[in-house]
């Protein structure tokens, strides 16, 4: 009678978890659909499209010449010295730029979060608005900049003339932190006052608090901007358009595989880099993503739910 | 007593001490701030004075930097150009009134009565005499060859509408990503992910047909840079669902024994405290919309009356290509994103506004 009894509940009690869950996800697979549906429409179908045009000899002008070649595309970028290149360009990009982006952005973002920084309206606004100039604009207001520079400063106070070309990156880096910047800024503006203040009472300084409460606790974002400036570098999605034209890209990667596309009109062969291009974006992110469960934080952490 | 006063003095030096440790703090943060922006903005004051500068002096390499007109005289009716003229008597501010390859007439402007004097040696290798002038004339007649006051109207209706559907679907569904339990939803967010890296422009030619005539008939609509918005934007669930994990679960679990829907918990619970990301979100979209040129040239180019500003402006520059209508296209465009950004601050503040607490 009591075994029966306890039994009975216990089944019971696993039914109710067990539609509870079920519940629980088609709930969550609910809120999910709207990219689920756009993702199969807009995205799953044009990239497959693109996997069969890799295999082909598609040409843009020529379209009806199109015969299946298998994977010949993938075998002439081995041969292809310049996509090899503009590869290495891609990754040369990525490690150039991301220690100016992410230091300045970091940095930026912590002196802001202080009170006793005065006119953060306008300062924040300016430091924003560099990311947003025009790209077709950008290389002229740099050389001009130099020149005026050179007429004005230099030039009066018998200063040898700047050498500009080096300096383009990472003045093109340091121009483009305004997202990465308000991502961080507005992660540090989410941490809970009550943890700087049981810091504070606990004794610990500005430094303390940044390395042990600011840190940890804005690591997601932190992750997010590491993983978008490796998209920019080689051409996937980015935060912000400067509005450059269809063949024009900063990304070494992203100009070869355009110019293969638009001047070449070679889309069988674009879409074969674009896919070797893929495949190694994707390798570093899965390793940033099996390395962020060591430093990246997130409450609770439900180990089946994380990548 | 000796030892109370003795006691109240070192609480005032200590407490003076600290004052001025803060002021110094305070002061030296500030100032580097401004340090740092006078460095960073350096390059932008050549985008104004190249807008300012008439066009004739960008084709003259002897130019002065700043905006300036060339200085003429009228002499009889004519408007002469005034050179620097080496003479025996140092360097003389003429007018140039009859050139030739050898020899020219000049008229000194300060003696005109005097008549014509004679210079030997080739006009073209004097430099002629410039005074400071900014002239506004480039963005009068940048605006003349633009129709700016459609492309604004255009922008803001796209940007506006797409903002919509992108900040509500994103929304969703980084709050499905980071608060259900799904079976198997860690590979869907590895598709999200992979989504974000694939180069956009390899999806360009199939998403092209899609939108075409032999699909859905949407070129020269608005619909291809509106609808995809309304199935939310990968890169922003990203930054969403990441905001969204890092908001402890005691909130929305007190809330749901409380009986609160999935939905309810998403308004009153997720979004009060993720205001600042989402706001980002916001911002991010709007500047994304406002700098877009790839879709609006490819759907909207049989429509000029539908274009949108980026590409409208950069279509004049590419007629005119000279620097001073890329920095007149260029800071016209900038106006709307700069003072949205400047508005949008009261968002980000709102935190600080509200504790008033140093971090």
């Amino acid at each position: 009678m009591d075994i029966i009894n306890r039994s009975g509940v216990i089944t019971k009690s696993k039914t109710v978890k067990g539609t509870r869950s079920q519940q629980e996800a088609r709930i969550g697979l609910l809120f999910l659909s709207p990219w689920i549906i756009g993702f199969i429409v807009l995205k799953a179908l044009p990239i497959l499209a693109s996997l069969v045009f890799s295999l082909t000899n598609f040409h843009m002008l020529t379209p009806e010449d199109t015969k299946f070649i298998g994977l010949k595309n993938y075998a002439h970028f081995l041969g292809d010295g310049r996509a090899v290149a503009s590869l290495f360009g891609s990754l040369g990009y990525f490690i150039a730029t991301i220690p100016i982006e992410m230091f300045f952005a970091l940095f930026l973002a912590a002196i802001f979060t202080s009170a006793r920084l005065k006119g953060k309206r306008i300062s924040r606004t300016l430091i924003f608005m560099t990311s947003i100039i025009p790209g077709a604009s950008i290389f002229f207001i740099f050389q001009g900049s130099l020149q005026y520079i050179q007429g004005l400063i230099l030039k009066p106070l018998g200063l040898p003339p700047i050498n500009g070309f080096g300096l383009l990156i990472p003045f093109m880096a340091l121009w483009s932190i305004g997202p990465g910047f308000l991502i961080l800024y507005g992660a540090m503006e989410s941490v809970p006052n009550e943890l700087y203040e049981a810091a504070r009472v606990d004794g610990s300084g500005p430094f303390a608090r940044f390395f042990y409460i600011t840190m940890p606790m804005i690591s997601p974002a932190i992750f997010f901007t590491l993983i978008i400036n490796l998209t920019g570098a080689f051409g996937g999605a980015v935060l912000l358009d400067r509005g450059y034209i269809l063949r024009f890209s900063l990304s070494p990667m992203e100009g070869y595989i355009n110019n293969v596309m638009f001047v070449d009109a070679n889309l069988g062969y674009a879409s074969a880099l674009a896919w070797v291009t893929f495949a190694i974006m994707m390798t570093i992110t899965i390793i940033l993503f099996s390395s962020s469960r060591r430093w990246v934080y997130f409450p609770e952490e439900d180990s089946d739910v994380e990548i | 007593m000796l030892k109370f006063r003795k006691r109240t003095q070192n609480r005032d030096v200590s407490r003076l001490t600290l004052r001025l440790w803060d002021f110094t703090g305070t002061a030296s943060l500030n100032l580097f701030m401004f340090l740092f922006l006078l460095i960073y903005l350096s390059p932008l004051p050549f985008m104004v004075i190249a807008s300012l500068t008439p066009h004739a002096q960008f084709l003259d390499t002897n130019a002065p930097v700043l905006p300036s007109r060339r200085v003429t005289f009228n002499y009889e009716g004519k408007d002469l150009v005034v050179y620097n003229v080496p003479t025996e008597n140092g360097t003389q501010q003429w007018a140039l009134y009859k050139p030739s390859r050898q020899s020219s007439e000049f008229i000194d402007p300060r003696h005109p009565e005097q008549g014509t004097i004679h210079w030997v040696g080739p006009w073209r290798t004097l430099r002629s005499v410039y005074t400071f002038s900014p002239t506004l004339d480039n963005f009068k007649n940048f605006l003349e060859i633009t129709n700016l006051r459609l492309y604004f109207k255009n922008t803001i209706l796209v940007a506006v509408i797409s903002e919509i559907g992108v900040l509500c679907s994103s929304i969703a569904v980084a709050y499905g990503f980071s608060r259900f339990r799904i079976p198997g939803v860690k590979y869907i967010f590895f598709l999200l992910i992979a989504t974000i890296m694939i180069p956009s422009n390899i999806t360009l030619v199939p998403t092209y047909f899609l939108f075409s005539g032999h699909m859905l008939n949407w070129i020269g609509t608005w619909l291809p840079l509106i609808v995809p918005h309304f199935f939310g934007s990968a890169i922003f669930i990203f930054l969403l669902r990441q905001n969204f994990k890092g908001i402890p679960r005691d909130l929305d679990e007190a809330a749901m024994l409380d009986g609160a829907s999935p939905l309810r918990i998403l308004i009153s619970v997720i979004l009060p405290q993720s205001i600042p990301v989402v706001t980002t979100v916001a911002l991010l979209h709007f500047f994304y919309v406002w700098n877009e040129t790839r879709l609006a040239s490819l759907y909207l180019g049989i429509r000029p009356d539908l274009q949108l500003i980026s590409f409208g402006v950069q279509r004049s520059q590419s007629f005119f290509f000279t620097p001073e209508t890329l920095m007149v296209g260029a800071l016209l465009v900038m106006i709307v994103p700069v003072v949205v950004l400047f508005l949008s601050q009261r968002f980000f503040m709102q935190d600080m506004i509200v504790t008033q607490i140093e971090k």
